[in-house]
């Protein structure tokens, strides 16, 4: 029920995200109409972030309580948040092709939110190698906590890394300061992905419980 | 710099793709379970 | 307190006891060392300017590949003589284990890498004294972290069929901020620049260490029982 309704808010959200990107937002000087993929790609991965967070919420949860509604709200964070990982990556690359040159350059955000993925497949697969519902969940949460407190380190230790080897000043996804309707603009965008995070949680944690409960 | 729509559209077009895809799964896998109890409510 | 600390020192000593005795994991990562300087010889070829470039790199590659070794055998004593239950069971705080679990694996990966960096020295012809003391600094803050997150996903991993791969699977990429700043420090370090130089990489290995120590102690009970 709550899904439902999660659902169709995201749905008149994203529309009006996607007039706001394509209709709103004036063409980018420099870029070009390029320059739009920035709609897509910031709120991606803020949402990434916003899944993860609540990862570490379910992992802790279940930790603290052994609830295995945590542990499931835990999973259902993860799937989808490695979706928007994912489609942050990609995204990031193709707007990379034409104004970098090439589809990768190790830029940092690029190859934070590269190495996000990596740990949260990782988290994902786990979970499949063990049956035993507690055990998994114990194990996943270990993983979990410490995936989310190191998003902060990898953030910084991967722009360090990559400001020591920067050339001169690209101009491409992660340069330039955003003036203040760009924000705007990501940020409904960012409202609309976070409510189909939240609608694709919902579902997700409904399906597990039926799960649980057929298991059981 | 021109404005490459290809590129637009295909970052678009792949997000898009991709988040259905995982809808639909979401929804394959939860019509599969409320099959096997037909008397439950969702 | 004592209580606490006895535990893990009865933690490592054991372990460093089985170890003195039976020799082999330390025997073997040191061949594994040997083994790696040849892989690396042959893999960047001849021209000694590019081994030295990579130098830094190499190292920690090796110290990597060393440590996904050694870490992932952490908990192999116990659970190949069917001791886990006598961790389990073990009374008072369970984070005691994983602090003597922990600094047998900084001890044994201490003893590789001085084996590795005295093996670098002789085959590719490089001095490392005047670098030594920052090096050693390095190499600490390095071993601590890479040994805090290998020993905790050691364990987890410890009970499960695809231990092999879930094990690396799991630790390099949470182990992605130690490695580029143990690299980072290492290429300033062995360039001779002062330690000035390379303080800001110290510091996040040092709060990378401290944050994987505290997840660590803190998960560990979790991760011991059943």
């Amino acid at each position: 029920m709550a899904a439902r309704i999660l659902g169709w808010l995201a749905l008149v959200a994203l529309l009006a995200g996607l007039g706001a990107a394509f209709g709103y937002a004036p063409r980018e000087a420099v870029q070009g109409n390029v320059q739009r993929i920035v709609y897509l790609h910031v709120p991606a991965v803020l949402t990434a972030y916003l899944a993860f967070a609540l990862v570490f919420v379910g992992s802790l949860g279940y930790l603290l309580t052994r609830r295995p509604g945590w542990d499931r709200l835990a999973l259902s964070a993860a799937e989808p948040g490695v979706v928007f990982t994912g489609i942050t990556i990609a995204s990031g690359s193709i707007w990379g092709k034409p104004t970098w040159g090439t589809w990768w350059t190790w830029d940092a955000r690029l190859t934070s939110t590269a190495v996000l993925f990596l740990v949260y497949v990782g988290y994902l697969l786990l979970r499949g190698m063990i049956d035993e519902p507690d055990r998994r969940a114990r194990a996943a949460a270990v993983v979990g906590i410490l995936g989310a407190a190191n998003i902060p380190i990898v953030h910084f230790s991967v722009s360090w890394w990559r400001a020591l080897h920067q050339p001169s000043a690209m101009i491409g996804p992660g340069s330039a300061p955003y003036p203040w309707w760009m924000k705007a603009v990501i940020l409904l965008n960012f409202a609309a992905f976070a409510l189909l995070l939240g609608y694709f949680v919902a579902r997700r944690a409904e399906i597990a419980r039926l799960e649980d409960m057929h298991a059981g | 710099m021109p404005d490459n729509w290809s590129y637009v559209f295909g970052a678009y077009g792949l997000a898009a793709a991709v988040l259905l895809v995982y809808w639909r799964r979401l929804a394959a896998r939860a019509r599969s379970l409320h099959g096997r109890d037909p008397g439950k409510r969702a | 307190m004592s209580a606490y600390v006895r535990r893990a020192w009865i933690v490592v000593w054991k372990d460093v006891l089985s170890e003195r005795r039976s020799k082999e994991s330390l025997n073997a990562l040191v061949f594994f060392s040997l083994l790696l300087l040849f892989v690396f010889q042959f893999a960047l070829g001849p021209d000694r300017a590019r081994v030295e470039t990579a130098l830094p790199g190499l190292l920690w590659l090796a110290f990597i590949l060393a440590g996904l070794l050694a870490f992932g055998r952490t908990f192999l004593v116990e659970r190949e003589n069917d001791c886990w239950e006598g961790l389990v069971l073990a009374p008072g705080d369970r984070s005691a284990i994983y602090l003597g679990k922990l600094a047998g694996n900084v001890l044994l990966m201490a003893v590789v890498e001085a084996a590795l960096l005295i093996l670098f020295a002789l085959f590719f012809g490089l001095d490392f004294t005047a670098a030594l003391p920052a090096l050693v600094l390095v190499l600490a803050l390095g071993t601590l972290g890479l040994a805090a997150v290998g020993t905790l996903y050691g364990a987890l991993t410890a009970q499960l069929r695809a231990r092999e791969l879930l094990f690396p699977v799991l630790l390099l990429p949470a182990v992605v901020p130690v490695l580029l700043g143990a690299v980072t420090a290492t290429q300033s370090v062995l360039a001779g620049q002062p330690l000035a130089e390379a303080m800001p990489w110290l510091t996040l290995l040092a709060a990378a260490d401290v944050v994987y120590l505290v997840v660590g102690m803190l998960t560990f009970e979790f991760v011991l029982e059943g």
